[in-house]
């Protein structure tokens, strides 16, 4: 049964789950995860595009129009910030394609 | 977008106008008001588009329409490719698209086929994610969704029959579609199972937010010949969307819907109470109904049938047969059936479905003549009859 932490009657049954978690169809239970966690990430930064959205209609109504910010010129100070982030932001998503796969799991120590 | 409860204001001076004027039309002005009407404990964080009430969270509403999205793209890029990836591996190993193969084979095939698998993995990962995000919500906030159903619970209009000691049969148990609990094991699975299906509508039959697929089917449903319909069941009610378009084209009829399911009918019955339509909601198996033989002028079912196993349709079938007077209709909604050696293609989509999208049931149901079992237990079936839901299957049936 999947149930909250509770302890009211909820009229639930137990139930026989499926077995979804432990299927694998690219060869490499790795690969498959790693294509599930992109489908998830996908969810969680259109939830994040679309909230921007609604904070710029928002703020659009309140005077802020999306052709302020469309139009805003970042002072210096913001530009060389901004470019530090966003090196950070790639390098944290994207650095590991970098990395030369050549050692399998079961090699020694470097000599 | 007109909320319900921006249109409460009108709503009242329509009932002022239904005194005054004892006409049909000020009496519908009186339904339309209690739909309009905020019911007692009813919990709606964000109002409500229509009859559907916006889900709790900007950010879950979001995710639910990333998947949606998702599930639209999927549907006619990644598939298309990936049939096109089916085909090319047919003619490799020389075979004929169109010569029927058995599903062992159709595995053996495919099994290496990055992009038919690719297709598999990012599909099933979407709808996960789906039923993830929703059940994540509910749980997290299971105080004020329980307090709203137990508040609803008790009061109307309709009732509710709940029946926690009810034996519930292992084929019921299964998580359908890799919904976390199925339609059983959840205290939300009514919540889940109504949001979660409008991208299932959609992405392959058309917009249900508004129900509009189900007060369709209702519009299309037979009945009787003479007309009478003082009494409607709905087997299998789930959510409870159908029940409640039947109530509203049949206003004066007992409308029942049963489901196995407890969390399923305690949400329709809510649901319903909110919209302020009347309907009966009871957890009950329709292969057991407990209703007195000949009870029903129109008996129905909603995409039911192909989520059990055949031996317990047939049980339905008979006691559907029971529970009809005779003259009454019984009309079950639901796919085509009778086809297990189709294309090569379409053979490993339903087999795929029925494996990975845990539809454990579906192959039964779609190796049996459906149609012809219900020939075979006391009805007779009319012959070119409408789809009720066009594209499936016709199963117009009248109670010898």
């Amino acid at each position: 049964m999947s149930n909250p932490d509770t302890k009211r009657e909820t009229f639930a049954a137990e139930a026989i789950p499926s077995d979804v978690k432990t299927s694998v169809f690219l060869g490499n239970p790795a690969v498959d995860n790693l294509v599930s966690c992109m489908i998830a990430m996908g969810t969680e930064l259109w939830a994040t595009k679309r909230r921007l959205k609604v904070i710029e209609a928002v703020m659009a109504k309140t005077g802020v129009t999306p052709e302020m910010i469309e139009k805003y010129a970042p002072t210096d100070q913001e530009r060389a910030d901004w470019e530090r982030d966003r090196d950070r932001f790639i390098e944290l998503t994207l650095g590991s394609l970098a990395n030369a796969g050549t050692r399998g799991i079961g090699s020694d120590f470097p000599g | 977008m007109i909320g319900r409860r921006t249109l409460f204001g009108a709503a009242t001076a329509s009932v002022a106008l239904a005194s005054v004027l004892n006409t049909e039309a000020a009496e519908a002005a009186v339904r339309a008001a209690a739909r309009a009407a905020p019911a007692p404990g009813d919990v709606e964080l964000r109002g409500a588009d229509g009859r559907l009430e916006r889900l709790g969270t900007l950010d879950l509403e979001s995710q639910q329409d990333f998947t949606l999205g998702f599930r639209l793209m999927h549907s006619k890029k990644i598939r298309e490719s990936s049939f096109k990836s089916f085909d090319r591996v047919l003619a490799r190993n020389g075979m004929d698209p169109t010569t029927p193969i058995s599903r062992q084979e159709l595995i053996k095939l495919v099994e290496n086929e990055p992009t038919i698998n690719i297709a598999a993995r990012t599909w099933l990962a979407n709808q996960q994610v789906t039923w993830k995000t929703l059940q994540d919500y509910f749980h997290a906030n299971a105080d004020v969704y329980l307090s709203e159903m137990e508040a609803a619970d008790r009061s109307g209009p309709g009732t509710l029959e709940l029946n926690p000691k009810m034996l519930i049969p292992d084929y019921a148990r299964h998580e359908i579609h890799i919904q976390p609990g199925g339609y059983v094991g959840d205290p939300f699975a009514g919540h889940i199972y109504h949001y979660g299906t409008n991208s299932f509508y959609i992405s392959v039959i058309g917009h249900n937010e508004q129900d509009q697929v189900h007060k369709r089917t209702a519009e299309r449903l037979p009945i009787p010949e003479d007309g009478k319909v003082r009494r409607i069941l709905d087997m299998g009610c789930g959510s409870g969307q159908m029940t409640v378009a039947l109530k509203e084209r049949f206003p004066d009829a007992e409308v029942w819907g049963i489901d196995v399911g407890g969390p399923m009918v305690r949400y329709a019955h809510m649901r319903a109470r909110d919209l302020g339509i009347g309907a009966n909601f009871a957890q009950r198996l329709a292969e057991d109904t407990k209703f007195p033989d000949g009870y029903f002028d129109l008996v129905t079912s909603y995409i039911m049938h192909h989520e059990l196993p055949a031996d317990v349709t047939r049980k339905v079938i008979a006691e559907a047969q029971r529970v009809t007077r005779p003259g009454g209709v019984y009309y079950p909604v639901d796919f085509n059936s009778g086809g297990t050696k189709s294309l090569p293609r379409m053979m490993y989509g339903r087999w795929w479905d029925h494996r990975w999208n845990n539809e454990v049931w579906s192959f039964e149901y779609h190796a049996m003549d459906f149609t012809s079992e219900i020939g075979q237990r006391g009805f007779t079936i009319v012959k070119n009859a409408q789809a009720a839901l066009p594209g499936f299957g016709v199963r117009h049936a009248i109670r010898a």
